[in-house]
């Protein structure tokens, strides 16, 4: 089971999260009640709500994001390089000890 | 089973039948889809000349591919066998790179956090549309708020004189209106917008603080990668776009829901104790009932779906509303469950073309329905005068009065 590590926006909580293998880091994330992953359509890959950054030690295990969810990504705020759509990225044993942050509201 | 079904095929021997125009199926359509996804995941409709799928991975796979599926020739099959020339501007009908330029104007007005800043003006014309019913004996969930609210707030972000709303949504109505059975052979006419082009004209010498303003000054790069700004034919179709789009669908979601919780009086009150459940309610009604039964795609090149080759240059159907309902993605996908949670049904599409509005139409339903619950716990659909709209592109009342 993948321990997953959210950092809030400000960068000033942290939160540790065990999450199955399978199912989507969107989904974590919202099962653990994480602030601002909104999720709203259900990862269907066009709300743009969940929204999150990658650690930069962490992005070659999820790799770029496919061209459909950099487009949906135009409906986020704040999108840097190391963003990605959490809806995006099914979660697997590799994934284990993964750091992520909650991009800023605004 | 629709009825025509059941009266010429009681146990439905004969081979599966399916097209969108007719008006047996369009009643009650969720049981051949079903057949559909199941005897004939790729079905051939010889009447009409398209293919369509009916499966949840294989309408994803269409959508999510925009080098094999393109969209310059429509996604409505009338549409797409006219080989309308469709005008620049109408982008849900364009393929990179000028979608790609036109889309990007739009996508930060509907952001979800843009769309959120309108709560308390979508609330104002909800209490607007709502209050004056405290106390009456019945509401018509369409005319008084489906057709109602949606109108006012695309009208504001447009930048549309209130008075003139009531008489551009009826233009709206009249270009998508059908006779059962038949075809709209209207469809392209309305595209260029021409409806519109006053209002447009008027933003031109008046500058204001809303969309076809910014559509007029904003420049951007074009598909040639000239930075420009957009001429006013393109800005005539993409209001004609967003206005039509803007009144049609949010009215059709606030009308089955209506419906669908009127036939099931435990799930409402749960609802009405509990208004927090109603964005997951609504993803429900819409995985359920879809307004928009199926999007169209032009094949680039033969295609292989379950065996048979689907040729280039075919109209080939992704009929969402069936994929929403597929028991290998949503388990008992035929039930309606407000329990479900939110679940990624194709309602608003997917990839490079879905809906724009999405932020807006989730926005605009939660208020509505936050705003009736206030005000009214119990209510029972008349279905003796309810009336389904008469459109083939958009499925869904329009009259829907309800006892309250």
């Amino acid at each position: 089971m993948p321990k997953l590590t959210f950092i809030s926006a400000d960068g000033e909580t942290k939160q540790s999260v065990d999450a199955p293998e399978g199912i989507t880091l969107m989904e974590a994330a919202r099962n653990a009640g994480i602030d601002s992953i909104a999720g709203d359509c259900g990862g269907a890959c066009i709300c743009g709500t969940c929204h999150i950054y990658i650690d930069p030690a962490w992005w070659a295990k999820v790799g770029d994001p496919i061209d459909i969810e950099q487009a949906t990504m135009e409906f986020s705020e704040n999108v840097t390089p190391h963003s990605r759509l959490a809806c995006r990225i099914e979660l697997t044993s590799e994934h284990d000890g993964m750091v992520l942050q909650v991009p800023p509201e605004d | 089973m629709a009825e025509a079904d059941m009266m010429n095929d009681p146990v439905g021997q004969k081979p599966v039948y399916w097209d969108p125009y007719d008006p047996g199926i369009f009643a009650e359509p969720y049981p051949v889809l079903k057949r559909l996804r199941e005897e004939a995941p790729l079905y051939y409709n010889e009447k009409y000349d398209f293919y369509a799928l009916s499966r949840y991975d294989d309408c994803i796979a269409v959508l999510g591919n925009r080098d094999d599926y393109i969209s310059k020739h429509g996604g409505v099959i009338e549409v797409m066998k006219a080989e309308i020339e469709v005008p620049s501007g109408m982008f849900i009908y364009e393929d990179p790179p000028l979608h790609t330029a036109h889309r990007r104007f739009f996508t930060k007005v509907f952001t979800p956090k843009h769309v959120a800043r309108l709560d308390s003006q979508i609330r104002d014309f909800c209490v607007k549309a709502l209050d004056p019913l405290v106390g009456a004996k019945e509401i018509d969930f369409i005319e008084h708020l489906g057709a109602e609210m949606p109108m006012q707030v695309i009208g504001m972000l447009l930048g549309m004189p209130e008075e003139k709303l009531k008489e551009a949504q009826r233009n709206v109505d009249e270009s998508m209106r059908t006779e059962p059975g038949q075809q709209n052979n209207s469809s392209g006419a309305s595209l260029a917008g021409d409806y519109y082009a006053d209002f447009v004209d008027y933003r031109i010498r008046n500058p204001g603080d809303d969309l076809i303003t910014s559509l007029l000054n904003t420049p951007f790069e074009d598909d040639h990668g000239t930075t420009r700004t957009l001429t006013r034919a393109e800005v005539l179709s993409m209001v004609a776009l967003i206005f039509g789009a803007g009144n049609e669908t949010t009215n059709r979601l606030i009308g089955w829901t209506a419906k669908l919780l009127s036939e099931r009086p435990d799930d409402r009150r749960e609802v009405h104790a509990n208004p927090a459940m109603i964005p997951e309610v609504l993803e429900e009604v819409l995985r359920y009932e879809s307004p928009g039964m199926y999007i169209g795609r032009t094949t680039t090149r033969d295609v292989e779906f379950h065996g048979t080759t689907v040729p280039a240059g075919s109209v080939l159907l992704a009929i969402v509303s069936a994929a929403n309902r597929d028991e290998a993605k949503f388990p008992n996908g035929e039930v309606f469950d407000i329990h479900r949670g939110r679940q990624p049904h194709l309602t608003f599409g997917y990839g490079f073309h879905n809906c724009l509005g999405n932020a807006l139409a989730r926005v605009e339903g939660r208020i509505a329905y936050e705003e009736v619950f206030k005000r009214f716990r119990d209510w029972e659909v008349d279905m003796s005068r309810a009336k389904m709209a008469s459109t083939v592109t958009v499925r869904g009342w329009e009259t829907l009065p309800a006892f309250l």
